[in-house]
C-alpha cells in the first residue's frame, strides 16, 4: 500500500517537473526569437518540448507495455484497453499528417517570414494551453488514484484554461489581427494563418467537448482507480493538441522575420 | 419469405420508375420557375436528370425496404442537407439585413441558394445520414454514460445488408456490393464519353455529338473519382471479409468504427454524384486550381464527397491495423501471416496517413472558393504548385492501396492452384512493405512538367525507378512459383484472373519508367499513353486479382459456386478487350493523342483508333455484365458448394461454408507455413 501511494505522489511530483520544464523551454524559445530566430534552434527546442508531451504527459510507453495473462481474453478490460490505446494513438498519428500538411502549407507559402502578431497576446494563449495540460495531466494522475473529487476540480481547471484558450485565438487574436490588416482574404499569409489556428481551434472545440463529456460523466460516479478509459482517451487527445500548438506558436509567432 | 421478396423487388421498380420521373418532373417544374417559361429542351437537363435518379434511388430502396436503414439515412440526408442550406442563408440573411444591406435570399438561377448554403448543406447532410441510418447512436450513448450491448452475430437475411450491422462479414458484402455499383457507374460514364469520342458526325470543326462540353469534362472527371471510390470500396470489402477470417479473429477491433466507415461512403457517394446535378465540374479528377477556383459549384460538392470518403479510408485503416496487431491467432507470428494480411497491413499505413493530406488540398481549395483565401492565387502570395504537393502525397500513395491488396491476393492464391509452396515468402511479405514505403518518396513524379522546382526532378525520378525493385520482387516470386507447377488442365477461373492479373500488371509496370524518366515525361505527359499505362497497372493490380477474389471466395460467402462456362466467358471477353484498349490508348498517345479533351483535330488521323478503343470498352462492359449475370444465375441455382472446393490450407476453407456467423467455433492455432502445398504432412492450422 505504501509503495502504491509513493508511486502516485511520484506521478504528481512528475507533472510539476514536466511543467516547469516546459515553461522554461518556452521562455528559452521566445529568448531565441528576439534574439535571432534561428529556424534550426526553434525547431529543436519544440521537438525536445513535444518529445517531453508525448513521454511524460502522453505516456505512449504504455503502448508498449507487457500485459498480464489475460491478454489473449477479448473480451477482458486488460485486452480492451490495450486494444483502444492502439487505436487512439493510429488516430494521432493518422491527424498528425494533417497539421503536419498545414505546417508544410505554411513554409511553402510564407518562407521565413511570418505575419504581424500580437506577441503577448500569443504567449499569453500559450501559457494557458501549457498550463491546461498540466492540470489534465494531474486530473488523469488523480483518477488513476482513486479521487474522484480531485479528478473533477483539475479536469473542470483545464476545461476552463481550455476555453480561456479558445476564446483568446477566436475572439481576441482573430478579430485583433483583421485589424491590423491581416485577413483570411487578403493575402496567403492571412490564410494560412486563420487556416492553422482556425484547425487547431477546431480541435481544441473538440478536446473540450470530450472534456465536458468526462466531467459529466465523473459527476454521475463514473470510472473508477482501475477503470477509466475515456478518461485516459480525452487526457492524450488534450495532450496531442496541446503538442500540435507546441510547433504552430514557433511556426506563426517567433520563426523568420516579419513579413511586409 | 421469397415470394414476397421477390414480389416486393418488382413492386420497388415500380416505384424506381415512378420516383425518376417525379424527380425529373420537379427537376422541370423547378427550372421553368427560376427562368419563368418553359421550353421542352428542360427535359434534357442534367440537374433535373439527378434530382430524378435521387427521388427515383429513395423510391426503389422504400418499395424494398420500408423506412429503415439506408432509406432513413438518404432521407435525413437530404432533409440535413437542406436545413443546413437553409441555416446558413437565414444567418447570411440576418447578418446581412442588420449590417445594412440587402441580400437576396433565394438567388434562383444559381441553385436557389448560395455556394457556402449548399456545402454547409452538404456537410450537414452527410452527418444527418449517418444519424438516420443509425451508426453513430452507440457512440452517443457511450458519451451520455450508458452502457451497450455487444452485438450477437447473427444469420444475415437480405434486409440485414441494407442497414447497418456490425458484422465483419456482412460489412465486406455491403462494401463489395456497394464498389460493384460504383463500378458500373464509373463504367457507364467512361462508356458515354467515350462515344463521344468514337463519334464524328459532323466532318468538320469541332464535334460535340451526343453530349456537351460541360458534361463531357464532368463525366471524365468523375469517371476518375467513382472508379478510385469504387476501388477503395472494393479492397475494404475484400480486407474486411477476409482478414479476421485468415488470422481467426471473430471481428474486427472496432465494429461500430468499422459500420461508420462503410456508411459514411454511402452520402460521399451521393455528394460525388452529385456533383453532376450541380453544374458539373471540368478539372479532371485532380481538381487543380487555379481552374477549380472557377469552375461550377459542382467542383465543390465533388471537394465534400471526397473529403467526406476519406474518413471512410483514415477509419478502416486504423481499424484494420489495430485488428492485425492485436487480433491474431495463437502462434501467428509476423512471418506465418498470410500475404494478403500482410499487404492489407502495408496498404493501411498509406491509407492511415497520406488521406489526411488530400483532405487538406481540397479543404484549402474549398475554402479559397468560399471565404477567399488566396491559399493559390499567385496575386496574393499562393502558390497553385502547393497543392499539387499535398494532392499527390496522397494520390501517388494511393495507387499502391489499389495495388497492393491485389497484389496480395495474387500471391496468395497462385500456390493454392500451382499446389506449390509460395516462392521467397519473407521477400514477397517485406516488398509490400517496402512498396508502401518507398511509394511515400515519389509523389512529385506527375509535376515534372508543373514549374516545381527543377532540383527536384532527378531525386524524384530515381526515387521512383527503385519502387521497381520491390515490385519485381514479387513478379520474381510469382514466376518461381508458377514455375513447374501442377497446373490442371480445366484452369479454374479464378486461376485465369490471376495470370491475367499478372500479365497486365506487366505491362502497366514496364511502361511506368518511361513516364518516371523526366526526358520522356515531359513528352509523354497529359497524353493517352498515360491514360494506357495507369488503366494497367490499374486493371492488374487491382480488377484482375478483385473478380480472382470474387470467384475465389464467393462460394465462402455463400456456399455456392459461381459458374464455371460465364466466368471464362467473361475472362476471355474482358482480357483481350481490355488490351486492346490500353494498346492502343498508348499507341495513339504516343502519336500525341492528349488525354482529358473531348474533341479532337481529324488530321491527326486518330478517328479509327478512337472507334476501336470504344468497341473495346464496350466489351469490357459486356464482360462485366456476363459476370453481374453470372452472380444472379449462381445466387438462384440450389447448387450447394460448401467444403473446400479449392483444396487450401487457409482457416477460412477447413471450415463449412457459407461462413458461420461466428467465424470459427474454438479458436485455432498456427503451427506450420501458411503455403507449404506439395509438402507432404505439413500443416498450416490445427482447427
Amino acid at each position: 500500500m505504501s509503495s502504491n501511494e509513493h508511486s502516485h505522489s511520484n506521478s504528481l511530483f512528475q507533472g510539476i517537473v514536466t511543467f516547469v520544464v516546459l515553461a522554461f523551454l518556452t521562455a528559452v524559445e521566445f529568448f531565441i526569437a528576439i534574439t535571432n530566430a534561428s529556424l534550426l534552434l526553434l525547431t529543436t527546442v519544440a521537438f525536445i518540448k513535444a518529445g517531453i508531451v508525448v513521454y511524460y504527459y502522453m505516456h505512449i510507453y504504455k503502448l508498449f507495455e507487457d500485459e498480464d495473462e489475460h491478454a489473449h481474453d477479448h473480451n477482458s478490460f486488460a485486452w480492451k484497453l490495450a486494444t483502444n490505446r492502439l487505436g487512439l494513438w493510429l488516430f494521432i498519428v493518422s491527424d498528425a499528417f494533417l497539421f503536419g500538411g498545414l505546417l508544410v502549407a505554411r513554409f511553402n507559402l510564407l518562407g521565413l517570414t511570418r505575419p504581424h502578431l500580437d506577441q503577448v497576446l500569443g504567449l499569453g494563449v500559450t501559457a494557458a494551453l501549457l498550463l491546461s495540460s498540466f492540470f489534465m495531466n494531474r486530473a488523469e494522475t488523480l483518477m488513476a488514484q482513486g479521487d474522484r473529487k480531485g479528478f473533477v476540480t483539475s479536469a473542470a481547471i483545464t476545461l476552463l484554461l481550455g476555453l480561456g484558450f479558445f476564446l483568446g485565438v477566436v475572439f481576441v487574436e482573430w478579430p485583433n489581427a483583421a485589424h491590423e490588416g491581416l485577413t483570411a482574404s487578403g493575402s496567403a499569409a492571412g490564410a494560412v494563418f486563420y487556416m492553422m489556428t482556425g484547425m487547431h481551434a477546431f480541435h481544441v472545440l473538440t478536446g473540450l467537448i470530450f472534456l465536458g463529456i468526462i466531467i459529466r460523466n465523473a459527476l454521475r460516479g463514473h470510472y473508477s482507480a482501475e477503470q477509466h478509459w475515456a478518461v485516459e482517451a480525452a487526457t492524450v487527445y488534450w495532450h496531442f493538441v496541446d503538442v500540435v500548438w507546441i510547433f504552430f506558436y514557433p511556426a506563426l509567432y517567433l520563426i523568420g522575420r516579419l513579413g511586409g | 419469405m421469397k415470394n414476397s421478396s421477390s414480389r416486393g423487388f418488382i413492386t420497388s421498380l415500380l416505384f424506381l420508375v415512378g420516383g425518376l420521373v417525379a424527380g425529373l418532373l420537379l427537376g422541370v417544374i423547378l427550372h421553368a420557375l427560376t427562368t419563368g417559361k418553359f421550353s421542352a429542351n428542360y427535359f434534357t437537363d442534367v440537374p433535373s436528370w439527378m434530382l430524378g435518379f435521387l427521388v427515383g434511388a429513395l423510391a426503389f430502396f422504400y418499395g424494398l425496404l420500408g423506412y429503415n436503414g439506408v432509406v432513413r439515412g438518404l432521407v435525413w440526408q437530404v432533409v440535413g442537407t437542406l436545413s443546413g442550406a437553409a441555416f446558413v442563408t437565414l444567418v447570411r440573411w440576418i447578418l446581412d439585413t442588420v449590417g445594412g444591406g440587402e441580400y437576396t435570399l433565394f438567388d434562383l438561377r444559381n441553385y436557389g441558394l448560395s455556394e457556402p448554403a449548399w456545402v454547409f448543406g452538404g456537410l450537414v447532410g452527410a452527418l444527418s445520414f449517418m444519424a438516420g441510418v443509425g451508426a453513430v447512436g452507440d457512440w452517443f450513448k457511450w458519451a451520455k454514460g450508458d452502457e451497450t450491448h455487444d452485438h450477437h452475430p447473427e444469420e444475415p437475411t437480405w434486409r440485414t445488408y441494407f442497414g447497418v450491422s456490425l458484422d465483419h462479414k456482412v460489412i465486406g458484402i455491403q462494401y463489395t456490393m456497394t464498389s460493384l455499383l460504383m463500378l458500373s457507374v464509373g463504367g457507364l460514364f467512361a462508356l458515354i464519353f467515350r462515344t463521344e469520342l468514337a463519334l464524328r458526325l459532323k466532318p468538320d470543326g469541332p464535334s460535340m455529338d451526343i453530349i456537351s462540353l460541360n458534361l463531357y469534362n464532368s463525366l471524365m472527371s468523375l469517371h476518375g473519382m467513382v472508379m478510385i471510390v469504387s476501388i477503395l470500396l472494393g479492397i475494404a470489402g475484400v480486407i474486411n471479409y477476409l482478414v479476421p477470417l485468415l488470422i481467426g479473429a471473430k471481428d474486427m477491433a472496432f465494429p461500430r468504427m468499422n459500420a461508420f466507415s462503410y456508411w459514411v461512403t454511402i452520402p460521399a457517394a451521393v455528394l460525388l454524384l452529385g456533383s453532376l446535378g450541380f453544374g458539373g465540374f471540368d478539372t479532371g479528377w485532380t481538381g487543380y486550381p487555379p481552374l477549380a477556383t472557377r469552375a461550377p459549384l459542382g467542383m465543390q460538392m465533388f471537394y465534400l464527397g471526397v473529403w467526406v470518403a476519406g474518413w471512410s479510408s483514415i477509419l478502416g485503416a486504423l481499424n484494420l491495423i489495430t485488428t492485425v496487431l492485436r487480433m491474431r491467432a495463437k502462434g501467428m507470428t509476423a512471418f506465418k501471416m498470410p500475404i494478403f494480411v500482410w499487404a492489407s497491413l502495408a496498404t493501411s499505413l498509406i491509407s492511415l496517413t497520406a488521406t489526411q493530406m488530400i483532405g487538406l488540398a481540397f479543404q484549402l481549395s474549398m475554402f479559397q472558393r468560399l471565404f477567399g483565401m488566396p491559399f493559390f492565387d499567385v496575386a496574393k502570395g499562393g502558390n497553385p504548385i502547393l497543392f499539387q504537393h499535398l494532392f499527390w502525397f496522397y494520390s501517388h500513395p494511393v495507387v499502391y492501396v489499389f495495388v497492393l491488396p491485389g497484389l496480395g491476393v495474387i500471391s496468395e492464391l497462385l500456390p493454392v492452384f500451382v499446389r506449390k509452396p509460395l516462392f521467397g515468402y519473407k521477400w514477397v511479405a517485406m516488398s509490400s512493405i517496402g512498396i508502401a514505403l518507398v511509394g511515400f518518396l515519389v509523389w512529385a513524379h506527375h509535376m515534372f512538367t508543373s514549374g516545381m522546382n527543377e532540383y527536384l526532378r532527378v531525386p524524384f525520378m530515381y526515387a521512383t525507378l527503385l519502387v521497381a525493385v520491390p515490385t519485381g520482387v514479387k513478379f520474381f516470386s510469382w514466376v518461381a512459383t508458377l514455375w513447374q507447377g501442377k497446373i490442371t488442365r480445366e484452369m479454374p477461373t479464378p486461376f485465369l484472373f490471376l495470370l491475367g492479373g499478372i500479365v497486365v500488371f506487366l505491362l502497366g509496370g514496364l511502361t511506368g519508367p518511361p513516364n518516371a524518366t523526366v526526358a520522356t515525361d515531359l513528352h509523354l505527359h497529359d497524353t493517352y499513353f498515360i491514360v494506357g499505362h495507369f488503366h494497367d497497372t490499374m486493371f492488374g493490380g487491382y480488377i484482375f486479382p478483385f473478380f480472382a477474389a470474387l470467384y475465389y471466395w464467393f462460394p465462402k460467402a455463400t456456399g455456392k459456386r459461381l459458374n464455371e462456362t460465364l466466368g471464362k466467358w467473361h475472362f476471355w471477353l474482358m482480357t483481350p478487350s481490355f488490351l486492346i484498349l490500353t494498346l492502343g490508348m498508348m499507341r495513339i498517345g504516343l502519336l500525341g493523342m492528349r488525354r482529358r479533351i473531348a474533341d479532337f483535330d481529324p488530321t491527326l488521323g486518330f478517328d479509327a483508333w478512337h472507334v476501336i478503343l470504344t468497341i473495346s470498352a464496350f466489351g469490357i462492359a459486356l464482360a462485366v455484365l456476363i459476370f453481374f449475370f453470372n452472380i444472379y444465375k449462381t445466387l438462384k441455382s440450389s447448387e450447394k458448394a460448401t467444403g473446400n472446393i479449392w483444396d487450401s490450407r487457409s482457416p477460412e476453407w477447413q471450415v463449412p461454408s457459407p461462413m458461420p456467423a461466428y467465424n470459427y467455433e474454438k479458436e485455432f492455432e498456427v503451427v506450420g507455413e501458411p503455403y507449404d502445398y506439395g509438402l507432404p504432412g505439413s500443416t498450416y492450422v490445427k482447427m
